[in-house]
């Protein structure tokens, strides 16, 4: 069995690089057959985690943003890792808490949409060691099967 | 194709209309929170914000919105916001801001007479 493909992107932890990786993610998406809307999903899911890096993992300084796509024949597998400076999940608030500043509100809501609009997620951060998202959608055939 | 983003105040009725096009996301956002600040700090009591042509729109766009349509409503005012993209619907309404004090409308008719 041969193995899944994967393609590799490295972006500079810039915000104007954000949408250089929602074009990729469009043309990865459309080769699996996915519908219009499971394709705007994971455009939203992988630019959140890739504006998470930019926002919080290099307090402003210079670093990179690595993401993978592996196409699997029933799902696509997305990973997008930092080397920054992490942060602990926990302190990131819900998206609908009330007083919560701006940039915690944007974190809080960039996870919601993540767990949302993708079949599987987990978020591994270390402090002071980087921050792992791992995504997966299932293909439209995995779904109906 | 990425279509170019833009954000341009109309003022030629009683409601300031805010028109955006394009993608609202990290890099484009403070273009849309400096306009949409200053057209909230002018005292204005209503705002509609026109998302019609806005083709994708992540947290920091929610976030920039969600605070100035606080601002307005600190002072008794509200945000309209058109919305006619099921995409973008989709965003606000996981986002939970839909059902808080911001107001979406399909025609922008009715979002300035809301």
């Amino acid at each position: 069995m041969s193995q899944s493909p994967t393609v590799n992107i490295q972006i500079p932890a810039q915000s104007d690089f954000v949408g250089v990786v929602r074009l990729a993610v469009s043309g990865i998406a459309s080769r699996m057959n996915f519908s219009i809307d499971e394709i705007e999903d994971i455009k939203v899911a992988v630019s959140e985690a890739c504006t998470n890096a930019v926002q919080h993992a290099y307090g402003g300084g210079a670093g990179t943003i690595d993401i993978a796509f592996t196409l699997h024949a029933e799902k696509l597998e997305v990973v997008v890792k930092d080397s920054g400076k992490g942060f602990d999940p926990a302190n990131a608030v819900s998206a609908k808490q009330d007083g919560a500043n701006d940039a915690l509100f944007g974190l809080g809501l960039g996870l919601t949409f993540i767990r949302t609009l993708m079949d599987f997620s987990e978020i591994e951060s270390v402090p002071g060691r980087g921050t792992v998202v791992r995504m997966i959608k299932n293909t439209p055939v995995a779904t109906t099967a | 194709m990425v279509i170019e983003f833009s954000v341009a105040v109309e003022n030629d009725g009683v409601v300031p209309v805010v028109r955006v096009s394009g993608e609202i996301d990290v890099y484009t956002c403070p273009k849309l929170h400096k306009v949409l600040t200053e057209v909230v700090d002018s005292g204005k009591i209503k705002v509609v914000l026109d998302l019609q042509n806005v083709h994708y729109i992540d947290s920091t766009g929610l976030g920039t919105i969600a605070h100035s349509a606080r601002s307005l409503s600190k002072s008794e005012g509200q945000l309209n916001v058109i919305c006619s993209r099921p995409q973008v619907r989709k965003v606000f309404e996981i986002s939970g801001l839909s059902s808080k004090n911001i107001n979406l409308f399909e025609e922008e008719s009715k979002a300035l007479l809301a």
